[in-house]
């Protein structure tokens, strides 16, 4: 019986370490295997036979057994457990992982004779670990890389963990460690985080739109926020809360533009459509004016009348080219236009008649950028700006700070919502220190009539007729407030050199133009923008100027532009002169609505071929001077 | 005495127009669309077309085309007061097309009727 029970237990403790998945080997003090198991021979694709009785070094060879074998064998034949990991070729299967432990075998007297190495193929282990800590990386990246601000937070609102996302929404520039502090001092009302908490509750995903949340530099943002709450499974008790905030702070804007410019549109066609039927209503009391003139030519009183009807249809007609240049129904000569060069006129021109206690300061960062526009248009609308700004500060004084910049397209569209159609852009940004403007006059700023200024300070034109010029250009005109802080309203073109060029008006010859007029910035605009548009342009301030340049053959002008900005040389004298000295030179003159008989002279004269009212467009000008060129 | 076309939809500005001219004693015809205007157009009479741009049935651009068509030597003076592409735009469109001269409304009299006599006067030359 005895045996037959040692027969069995034998059998079944070979079967055992036998079929162990681990290598199991007895190893001598001198590194010689003097038992090996199945799983062993099996891995080593070896015969018991041909490995009992060999040593380690035979077996891994010399050189691997004496730097990562030996070392481990005596530590363990001094009496201690040796445990570490490994990996090697094995014969059958390559390279695969191991752990192997040593543990000590000693004799009845406590001598460490043998040792048993274990050794575990622990490779499927080690691929599964690596890969889960693959995708951990793999999210911890995508977490770091997302631009929704993730976080997790106690139901009552203590951070446990959040994102880079979530700390930039936040504006924690200082990066700041948020843990531990409570999401609520973050909400501008803290009752809507219980609200969002509780609706969460029953394990769907919630949505809040447009929370509005305080971010550490104080401004008010918000965001598109999805909540899931994790709850205890059994109590249902909430554990904690996961949130997704989206700043849709830009969405918000875009969304606003959007409406603001299909507001624009539309009031835009309706003006446009009534400044049509009204010029025509015009032409009908301005030609029967005329008539009338004709009629009453020996009652002074009477033609001082009419001149009167006539001086306030001018004024109506350059209202109605108001309009339809904010509903962008006026076409713009365009040409390549420097904008610092445009700028400094203005500038200019403003220093000459601010206040003391307001300063001008400009900071051009790019002085090469070319625009493709009409100069004489994008001066009003520079002028217009700088004015607005400077009257928000004359009560308070203050400085204007005009920056211009270049900027890629991609820019532009992120900051105007708008397509881009060059690759570079530049930004004119016009800062004050004024009164500001609250919220609901900012929306309304770019409408027609639209006005806070007292009665007899302005119109109400002026912004939207520069929105009009600087759409029509595919620019953009953008608007930032704050009530007693001081607005900022930024200019967008797109510049020429990344547009396709396109023929700028061509002339046949190189006509010569002559300005008589005053030091007027505007005229100054007009006269540059001429010499662009290929003529040679003289100026004269006053009647020796005409005499010297109309004696010279080689400068003789075909065209005299004649301003009545000017003290030294009214009207009259002009007409006079030319009549004496019999000089057929064809006149453009350029006048404020304003009526006198002097210009009616010139006028009648036949001298003057075409009269223009201010403010003057390239176009208006270029065809002026083409039809007096022409006949 | 010449003869001159006023195409011109808008009854004030055309009663204005005929009116002014039949005081410098021109021969005035009166139209109120492009159709109306080639169905009147007789090319023996008229000396000068005076046509607005933007009108119902047949427009000022189609009239201009047609009537030089007709009469290559005609003068034609183009008178706008806005649309989609504006006055200007219109006019530039007017003159590409074989406008003699173009005007944007309102417009002077005087320099209208100025024009007139230059265009004649230009016309009897050759």
């Amino acid at each position: 019986m005895t045996v037959e029970k040692n027969y069995i237990d034998k059998h079944l403790y070979d079967h055992l370490i036998n079929n162990s998945r681990s290598m199991l080997s007895v190893i001598n003090r001198n590194y010689c295997y003097e038992k090996v198991n199945n799983t062993f021979c099996r891995y080593h694709n070896i015969q018991p036979e041909n490995i009992l009785g060999k040593s380690l070094a035979d077996l891994w060879g010399e050189d691997t057994f004496k730097e990562n074998i030996k070392e481990n064998i005596d530590i363990c034949l001094n009496g201690n457990i040796v445990r570490y990991e490994a990996n090697f070729q094995i014969p059958l299967y390559g390279e695969r992982f191991f752990e192997v432990i040593f543990r000590p075998l000693p004799d009845e007297e406590g001598n460490v004779t043998h040792l048993l190495a274990e050794t575990v193929d622990i490779t499927d282990l080690k691929i599964t670990q690596r890969a889960i800590s693959e995708m951990e990386e793999e999210f911890r990246r995508l977490e770091t890389h997302l631009p929704i601000g993730l976080l997790r937070c106690k139901p009552d609102g203590t951070i446990i963990h959040y994102n880079k996302a979530f700390s930039d929404i936040l504006e924690n520039t200082e990066n700041e460690n948020l843990e531990g502090l409570n999401i609520k001092d973050f909400y501008r009302e803290k009752t809507i985080f219980d609200v969002q908490i509780m609706h969460a509750a029953d394990g769907s995903i919630s949505t809040f739109k447009r929370v509005p949340l305080i971010t550490f530099k104080g401004r008010e943002i918000r965001c598109r926020v999805n909540i899931y709450v994790v709850t205890e499974k059994d109590t249902k008790n909430p554990l904690y809360a996961d949130f997704a905030f989206e700043d849709s702070t830009r969405e918000i804007m875009l969304e606003h533009r959007l409406l603001q410019a299909k507001n624009i549109e539309t009031i835009g066609s309706l003006a446009g459509g009534i400044a049509h039927d009204f010029n025509n209503i015009l032409s009908s009391i301005f030609g029967y004016s005329e008539m009338l003139l004709e009629e009453i030519k020996d009652n002074q009183e009477g033609t001082e009348m009419v001149g009167k009807i006539i001086r306030a249809v001018s004024k109506a007609r350059e209202l109605t080219n108001q309009i339809l240049t904010f509903s962008r129904q006026v076409g713009q000569e365009k040409i390549p236009v420097n904008i610092c060069d445009l700028l400094d006129e203005a500038v200019s021109f403003a220093e000459s008649v601010k206040k003391p206690n307001v300063s001008i300061e400009k900071n051009f960062r790019d002085r090469n950028v070319l625009v493709y526009a009409d100069p004489t248009q994008l001066f009003r609308v520079f002028m217009n700006l700088i004015m607005n700004a400077l009257q928000a500060m004359e009560n308070t004084g203050g400085t204007l700070t005009i920056v211009q910049e270049r900027i890629n397209g991609n820019q532009f569209q992120s900051e105007s919502g708008k397509s881009i159609i060059a690759d570079e852009y530049t930004v004119i940004s016009f800062e004050d220190t004024g009164t500001g403007m609250e919220e609901s006059v900012i929306s309304r700023i770019f409408e027609p009539y639209y006005t806070t200024k007292d009665v007899g300070k302005g119109a109400g034109l002026g912004l939207s007729v520069a929105y009009g010029i600087i759409t029509e250009l595919d620019g953009e005109i953008t608007v930032k407030s704050v009530k007693n802080k001081g607005s900022q309203f930024k200019i967008y073109l797109p510049l020429a050199d990344s547009l396709p060029l396109e023929e700028i008006a061509p002339f046949a010859e190189r006509s010569r133009v002559l300005f008589i007029c005053g030091g007027s910035h505007e005229l100054k605009v007009l006269g540059s923008a001429l010499e662009k548009s290929g003529y040679a342009v003289d100026y004269a301030i006053d009647i020796d100027g005409l005499i010297k340049l109309s004696g010279d053959e080689d400068a003789k002008p075909d065209v005299i532009i004649f301003s009545q900005d000017n003290e030294n040389i009214s009207s009259d004298i002009l007409s006079e002169y030319m009549i004496e000295k019999n000089i057929d030179i064809p006149v453009v003159l350029i006048t404020d609505s304003s009526y006198d008989l002097s210009k009616e002279k010139l006028l009648n004269s036949g001298i003057a071929k075409n009269v223009l009212f201010k403010p003057v467009s390239l176009r208006e000008i270029l065809t002026s001077i083409q039809i007096s060129l022409n006949k | 005495m010449a003869g001159i076309l006023i195409v011109e939809d808008e009854k004030d500005v055309r009663e204005m127009l005929r009116d002014a001219l039949i005081r410098r004693k021109y021969s005035v015809i009166e139209a109120v669309n492009g159709k109306e205007a080639l169905a009147k157009f007789k090319a023996s009479f008229i000396n000068i077309v005076i046509t607005d741009i933007l009108m119902p049935d047949e427009d000022g651009l189609k009239v201009i085309m047609k009537l030089k068509e007709l009469k290559p030597d005609l003068k034609i003076i183009a008178i706008s007061g806005g649309g989609k592409f504006g006055p200007a735009g219109y006019l530039n469109i007017a003159r590409t097309l074989g406008a003699d001269e173009v005007f944007t409304k309102p417009f002077s009299l005087r320099e209208l009727e100025k024009k007139i006599e230059e265009l004649l006067d230009a016309g009897k030359q050759i």
